[in-house]
Parts: structure tokens; C-alpha cells; sequence
């Protein structure tokens, strides 16, 4: 499992964020480190709906948190048209904050549970002012009755609200201010089955209403190729296989990509079950194993595997980019010749 | 189940016959459970499947008597002929955790996070089974090894925070294995875990179900894993089984419109690319003081007047094909509502209706 490489970033000139050998650590304590992101390496244009897909601990939280600077980035570069979030501070960062937005996955507790919803929606024009669009009782009304929240109950706390309800005024809050990029943690994951499509609607109504790019962090193989226009898939801090969503779920080419494939409920039809067979051992973040980091669990492991890291190769002409010394779909179209 | 009704038919393992959860609360009370009947059989697995609120878990929890106290319960629970609520205080002791035992969503808090996984799987077999302290630990690698633990003589002196979501599950399921169950019963097993660990979970319980000649009851908000792993599945919705059949039955020619709406607005992995999702609008009723009708019809796209006028009764008999609704979906009853409200812009509820909207016809 790579990340080193640049194989799969586009020359283009819609590209609205490259993030390029993003790297982040946290302390461990006794001078050990967890390697949450390993130089990680994607871009965004302009309008895309881009995925990242991964289990617990693939540090897929970690990046979008790190892209709008919750977290410290340790190394690499986050550029938003051309310019590093990484390196920006105080008044620069401040101005850029308000163009990327987010939303979380527990809808209830990211929101302030003693404010009116009004007041939750309002309060980043209120601190920007002028800058962005005035604070005024029509642009909340507006927007909450974009995200099919009743305006009328503007007053009423976010406890009185079900979970679906909330998540709406959390993607209010985040309109607000008029961002360009929206990143969105896991948004349905909390939700029950019956209410996921519904935001899942809401979202890509919004996407084309504002004109936003997305970019979409999930689990869920399923709605991640729903939402996605191209997906990144990570294992423990590392980007595995990038590739637009047809590309990747028609013939996936990560041994790891087609274990995910093979261990959901109803498995893909492009994969076999027991691809899905690889333990269920993640190692440690904190002494991540060498060369490929995918090498302890993978049916196809090599001695190369274990020493050499693998750098990210386009897959075909396609756009689909995989770090494996032995892809799956390579050998698929040899055998084929 | 779905047995042979002609025949001497076999006796089900566990029975529910009409049973009623309500809990006092300062809004008034809350209808959990509302009526609810199925039959297990012995060796089979039935997977009780709804969203928050669909009285599953609480379903669960009035089966293993872990239940709060304020709880009032009504209805029938035998299991192997015996009425299990009406079990004295000290046959209850060595019931539940050994004939019925239950594996619960989040291993960390069914574990005690202090004491090493080996002496808690001990802990017990000394209590129900009388064993000494070294019998009982060296039958707690044992029963590491037959959930597939890795280095089982190693893993009973580690602490659960030591072990993965996934291994710590394992341990939970050793400990409901302990006492060579006839029924377990599993509360969203997997729903804490990760997707390939979620596989393996699944594979384990569906062995061990398989080789022990266990029963299973298999609670779940996830239809895809109810689809894979079950012989029979019931769909609760607000406290009722809306509709009841063999899992083949249910995902394929479901008759509840609920069962087919939610079928509808889940992603799934052949649709489509940005496939736009079909959801079902509006949200699960309140439980507390339910109108007397049928709880889905608010957001149901075939509910007619007769809908409004009462609660569905459940079709048909225990062990068939059931299902609560008037119009069904996929029946000419269904098909003249669906029609009717096409034509009419609404349903009798009032919920819009466009051509285009869903349904079967």
C-alpha cells in the first residue's frame, strides 16, 4: 500500500484541492507515534463528488479533518486554488475557513444543545458579518427551508429534533456560509435506514443547487458509490487504489479494495466471497508493517511485499491508479490476451 | 419456521404469543412492543429486523428478562414447553446464560474492561457449571479457540482493551458459547465492527449454529445481513411484526409496503452510479399514545381510508407468510390503492403522491 507516487493527481485546470504526501502523526506517549496518514496523495476538481472509502483506523477522518486544520498536519501540502492550508495562519486561515465546511456524523451532538437551531444555523454569518452576506431572518428561513426543516420551529432546541432533522440543520449551518467545498464525515452512518436516503437526496440536491464539491467520507462501499463521482480507498493511513467510481467498482484491482467488495452482505458481482477472507487483525498504527502495509493480511503477499512499498500505477488507460506489486485486474487482462 | 401444518408438526423451541412491552414514563407510556407472536424452531435462525424505535431489541431483552422493573409485560414466552416467565426465582438463575444466552452490539461494555477475557469466560462456567478455577480456565481457551481466536492460551491473561472490536467479540460470543446454549440470541452482533471483520463474525455464528444444532435469533437494522444469514425473517415496525415469511419469501415477494419501501431507499452496490435513491418520507411514528391506525400509513404511498380506520391484524397463521395491511403490495388490492392515489395526487393520509413515485404499478 503505497501513497508514495503522483500517478493518480490530474494536470487539469479545474483542480480545486491537492492534497499531495500528506502526512499526519499523533504522540502515542513513550515517544511512539500513531501514523494516522501516510503521505497521502489526491485532487479535487471543481464540482466532483469524491469518495474516500476505508475501515476504522484507515485514517480517512483524519484526512478531512486535517484538510480544514482540526488536527496538525506533520508533513505535506494541502493546496486550495494553489494556495497551503497547511502553511496558512491567523488571518489568512481565517478567510479561507469559511469556502471549506463540514458536516459530522452524529448529527445531535454536533450541535450546540443550549442554542436555538436558529441561532446554531446563524452563527457563522454572525461572526463574519458583512464579509460573506448579512445576518438576516430571510437567509436562515431560506435555508432551512432548502434543507426541509420547517423555518416556524427556528426557535426550538436540537433536542426536539430526530436525528434526520438535525443532520438537515447541520448541513444548514454548514451552507451558511456559502463554502465551495463541503466535506462530509460519515453523514448517514447514525442514521436509520429509512432516513439515509433521504439526506443522502438532500445532499446531492444541495451539491447542484450551490454548485459545491464534495468530498464524501464513508464506510459504506454501497453509498460511497452512490454519492461518488471517484474514490479513494485507504488502509491504515495509506491510499491503496483511486480511480473514478465505474472504473473501480467494475474492476477493482487492490487485493484489499476486492476483500471489502467480498465481505459486504451482498457481496459485488465483480468479485468471489472468499476474496473477503483476510483476517480480522489490523496491525498496530503505532509500528506499521513495512513495505506494503497490507502485506500481513493480503492472499497475494511476495517477499516484495514485505520489503518494497508500493508507488501508485495507472491501471490500463483508465483513470483507476493502484499501489500493488500484484493487482488483481493487470493479470485479469493478460490472462485474457 | 414455516413448518408442515398437515403433519405431526415438530414443537418450536421458543414460542412468543402476543407479547406487550409498555414502560411508564413522565410523557406518558411508552408502547414498545405491541402484540408481537413468532416460533423458532430448533437449529434455524430468525432474524427480527426494524429500525430504532421497531421494539426488536426491546423484543430481545423481554425473552432474556432484562427488562428494567417499571417495564409491564404481557403475552406468552415458552421455550421447550415451559412458560418462561413464569420461571421460580432460582430455575431463572441457571436459565438465562445457559439455555438462552445473548451476545450484545458493543463487546466493550458487555466486557468488564478490569478483568482478564479468560477469567470472565470462567467466571461463567463456575457459576452456572460448578467448575473449579483450573477447569474452568482451561476451557476458556478451549472455547477461544472454537470462535477462532488467534493464540488462545495467550489471549486469557489480556485485558479487553488489549484486543481488536472484532476479537473482542469473539470473547463475547465464547462467553454466551459457554454453556452449550440452545438458543442464542444475537442484538446487532456486528454492528460495531468493521465490514470484513462484520464477515467473519457472521461466518463464525452461522458455523457454530450449524455445528452445535443451535438456534439463532439474529436482531438487525441492516437487511443485507438479515437476507444472508437467516431462514426466516420477521419486519418489525413500531412495535408490530408488519410482515413475517421465509427470508426468500420476504426480499422477494414482499407484500408489506413497508418491507418494499424500505428494500427501495437502501444503496446498493449494483445500482448505478449517483442512482437516485427512493426514500420513504417522513419519519417512524411516537410510541407513546399511537393512533388507532395503522402506524405506517402516514407514510405509506398505498394507504387508503380503511388504513385510518384501525391497526391491520397480521394475516394468516404463525409459520406462514404474514403480513399486516389492507392493500397489499403486489396484489390487485394494492395495485387499485396504488392507482387510486396516483389519480388523486395523495394518499388518504394526505402524503403526495406523483406518478413516478415508487410502488409496483
Amino acid at each position: 500500500m503505497a501513497g508514495t507516487g503522483h500517478a493518480q493527481l490530474r494536470d487539469r485546470d479545474d483542480v480545486l484541492l491537492r492534497v499531495k504526501d500528506l502526512v499526519v502523526h499523533f504522540p502515542a506517549g513513550r515517544r511512539r507515534v500513531v501514523h494516522a496518514v501516510s503521505e497521502v496523495t489526491f485532487d479535487v476538481v471543481s464540482g466532483e463528488t469524491l469518495g474516500i472509502v476505508g475501515e476504522s483506523g484507515c485514517g480517512k477522518s483524519t484526512v478531512a479533518r486535517a484538510i480544514i486544520r482540526l488536527v496538525d498536519i506533520t508533513a505535506g501540502e494541502v493546496l486550495y486554488e494553489g494556495r497551503d492550508l497547511a502553511r496558512l495562519e491567523g488571518e489568512d486561515l481565517r478567510r479561507v475557513r469559511p469556502q471549506v465546511q463540514m458536516i459530522f456524523q452524529d448529527p445531535i451532538s454536533s450541535l450546540n444543545p443550549r442554542r436555538r437551531v436558529r441561532d446554531v444555523i446563524a452563527e457563522g454569518l454572525a461572526v463574519w458579518g458583512d464579509d460573506i452576506g448579512s445576518w438576516s431572518r430571510d437567509r436562515i428561513d431560506e435555508l432551512m427551508d432548502a434543507v426541509g426543516v420547517e423555518a416556524r420551529y427556528g426557535a426550538r432546541r436540537p433536542h426536539e429534533f430526530s436525528g434526520g432533522q438535525c443532520q438537515r440543520i447541520g448541513i444548514a449551518r454548514a451552507l451558511a456560509l456559502d463554502p465551495k467545498v463541503l466535506i462530509c464525515d460519515e453523514p448517514v452512518s447514525a442514521l436509520d435506514v429509512s432516513i439515509q436516503a433521504q439526506i443522502l437526496n438532500l445532499l446531492q440536491d444541495m451539491k447542484r443547487r450551490y454548485g459545491l464539491t464534495v468530498l464524501f467520507i464513508s464506510h459504506d462501499l454501497s453509498v460511497v458509490k452512490n454519492v461518488s463521482d471517484r474514490i479513494v480507498v485507504m488502509y491504515l493511513g495509506k491510499v491503496c487504489e483511486i480511480g473514478s467510481t465505474e472504473e473501480l467498482y467494475s474492476s477493482p484491482a487492490h487485493p484489499y479494495t476486492r476483500a471489502l467488495l467480498a465481505s459486504i452482505p451482498e457481496p459485488a458481482p465483480t468479485v468471489d466471497v472468499s476474496e473477503g477472507d483476510i483476517g480480522d487483525e489490523l496491525p498496530s498504527a503505532t509500528a506499521p508493517p513495512s513495505g506494503c502495509r497490507f502485506h500481513t493480511r493480503c492472499p497475494r503477499a511476495t517477499d516484495v511485499c514485505r520489503e518494497v512499498e508500493p508507488a501508485t500505477e495507472q491501471v490500463g488507460d483508465a483513470d483507476h491508479f493502484v499501489a500493488c506489486h500484484h493487482p488483481v485486474a493487470v493479470e485479469v487482462a493478460l490472462g485474457a490476451r | 419456521m414455516a413448518p408442515d401444518q398437515t403433519t405431526a408438526a415438530p414443537v418450536p423451541l421458543l414460542s412468543v404469543r402476543d407479547l406487550h412491552v409498555r414502560f411508564p414514563t413522565e410523557r406518558g407510556t411508552v408502547n414498545a412492543v405491541n402484540g408481537v407472536s413468532f416460533d423458532l424452531y430448533e437449529g434455524k435462525t430468525l432474524a427480527i429486523v426494524g429500525e430504532s424505535g421497531s421494539g426488536k431489541s426491546v423484543t430481545a431483552k423481554t425473552l432474556m428478562n432484562l427488562l428494567p422493573r417499571t417495564a409491564r409485560v404481557s403475552g406468552e414466552v415458552t421455550y421447550d414447553g415451559r412458560d418462561v416467565r413464569a420461571l421460580a426465582a432460582e430455575k431463572v438463575k441457571h436459565f438465562f446464560g445457559v439455555q438462552m444466552t445473548m451476545v450484545f452490539q458493543d463487546p466493550m461494555t458487555s466486557l468488564n474492561p478490569v478483568k482478564k477475557v479468560g477469567e470472565q469466560i470462567a467466571e461463567t462456567l463456575r457459576y452456572h457449571l460448578g467448575r473449579s478455577r483450573s477447569e474452568a480456565l482451561e476451557e476458556a481457551v478451549e472455547l477461544l479457540d472454537v470462535v477462532g481466536m488467534p493464540e488462545p492460551a495467550r489471549r486469557v491473561s489480556q485485558y479487553p482493551h488489549e484486543l481488536s472490536g472484532g476479537l473482542r467479540q469473539r470473547v463475547v460470543i465464547a462467553m454466551a458459547l459457554a454453556c452449550q446454549p440452545r438458543l442464542l440470541i444475537a442484538d446487532e452482533p456486528t454492528t460495531a465492527v468493521d465490514v470484513t471483520v462484520q464477515k467473519h463474525l457472521l461466518d463464525l455464528l452461522d458455523e457454530l449454529r450449524r455445528n452445535r444444532g443451535m438456534s439463532m435469533i439474529l436482531i438487525t437494522h441492516d437487511l443485507g445481513v438479515a437476507h444472508g444469514r437467516a431462514d426466516d425473517v420477521a419486519v418489525m415496525y413500531a412495535g408490530r411484526v408488519v410482515e413475517t415469511a421465509d427470508a426468500r419469501t420476504l426480499f422477494f415477494d414482499m407484500r408489506h409496503p413497508y418491507t418494499e419501501a424500505l428494500l427501495r431507499s437502501i444503496p446498493r452496490i449494483d445500482d448505478p452510479v449517483h442512482h437516485r435513491l427512493d426514500p420513504i418520507p417522513g419519519r417512524p411514528p411516537e410510541l407513546i399514545d399511537p393512533p388507532d391506525e395503522c402506524a405506517f400509513a402516514p407514510r405509506c404511498i398505498y394507504a387508503q381510508s380503511d388504513c385510518l380506520g384501525g391497526v391491520p391484524e397480521l394475516s394468516g397463521l404463525v409459520g406462514l407468510h404474514r403480513f399486516a395491511c389492507l392493500h397489499p403490495t403486489g396484489t390487485e388490492r394494492g395495485m387499485a390503492a396504488m392507482s387510486s392515489n396516483r389519480a388523486a395526487g395523495a394518499t388518504a393520509a394526505g402524503l403526495p403522491v406523483t406518478g413516478s413515485g415508487g410502488g409496483s404499478g
